[in-house]
């Protein structure tokens, strides 16, 4: 059977992300601080500020594992990312409207997540480290992109009642 | 010290990216179909995250990996009240600003790298609040001595 033939479903792809998290923390020394296995806040703000202090001259802060060799994985996404869409033929480029909305979504990302303390696989992740405060930043996200649904599914409906745009 | 973390997360980073490329994994997403649609498909992906890697720290634990602390059952409020703020704040931002944008950090990286104009722009953003973080909220945070 082909690669591209099999249907990856995002249960299996969680369960590998999961169970790989652990592996790299208890066989390859992705530590401290505790669950950081994969992070798409930390790590990447680990290469980044890794990267800035060496060219830049800066001090920014990296994670004490990241002291003297970065954590990869943001580089790594981005390539197993563009090496899946290219080997299923849906690597092009997709232009969007209001793409400044987006630069807003992102700045506020990193900044909600630079505060969390972890993107939502690394609260997912340190919930299953036992830690109370993972499944608190947990039930927060949950709850945090359930009322933004409904806040945005009202606003739409309302838009529609009234017959004015819901943008 | 050797590079073996910097290669490890390089390799599971390829992984999990093919993985959420092909199967549209998102943290939260599953949260915006279950309201909508009462699609559990993507939620399914999250709980299985949570199953793999509770699975993975108790049966490499007992193989003697490297698991200290686990399980840290032991966090109080009264101990440290801050992190409990901030993973509050943060986690209802998260969320909320997630769904508005169509996924997680995770999600908007492997949607750039197919060549989302929307999701391009969103790491642009992403980066440039990074570099907002380190100089003007993290002196800020150290001069109240606030734990980050």
């Amino acid at each position: 059977m082909k690669l591209t033939h099999v249907k990856v479903t995002p249960f299996w792809a969680g369960l590998v992300l999961g169970v790989g998290a652990a592996l790299v923390q208890a066989y390859f020394n992705v530590f401290p601080p505790v669950a950081n296995g994969f992070c798409m806040i930390c790590h990447p703000r680990d290469f980044f500020d890794w990267i800035a202090n060496r060219l830049v001259g800066v001090d920014w802060p990296v994670s004490l594992v990241s002291t003297i060799y970065p954590l990869m994985t943001v580089v790594g996404v981005v390539a197993g990312a563009v090496f899946a869409a290219w080997r299923n033929k849906e690597l092009r480029f997709r232009r969007v409207n209001g793409w400044w909305k987006y630069v807003i979504y992102g700045f506020l990302s990193i900044n909600f997540g630079l505060l969390l303390a972890g993107c939502p696989i690394r609260i997912v992740l340190l919930s299953a480290y036992g830690s109370p405060i993972g499944f608190v930043g947990w039930a927060s996200v949950a709850v945090g992109a359930t009322l933004m649904t409904l806040i945005v599914r009202w606003w739409q409906r309302r838009a529609v009642s009234t017959g004015g745009d819901a943008r | 010290m050797t590079p073996t973390h910097a290669i490890a997360t390089l390799i599971l980073g390829f992984v999990a990216g093919y993985l959420g490329q092909r199967s549209r994994l998102c943290f939260v997403s599953g949260y915006r179909d279950v309201v909508l649609t009462r699609d559990t498909t993507l939620l399914r992906g999250v709980l299985a995250a949570f199953g793999g890697a509770l699975l993975g720290y108790v049966a490499f634990g007992r193989l003697g990996g490297f698991l200290p602390g686990f399980p840290m059952l032991h966090e109080s409020i009264a101990d440290q009240a801050l992190p409990w703020v901030f993973a509050v704040v943060g986690g209802l931002g998260l969320g909320a600003v997630g769904m508005l944008a169509g996924g997680c950090p995770f999600r908007m990286h492997v949607l750039a790298s197919e060549g989302r104009q929307g999701a391009l722009f969103y790491l642009v953003g992403f980066y440039i609040g990074m570099v907002f973080f380190n100089i003007v909220l993290t002196p800020v945070f150290m001069r109240l001595g606030l734990p980050l």
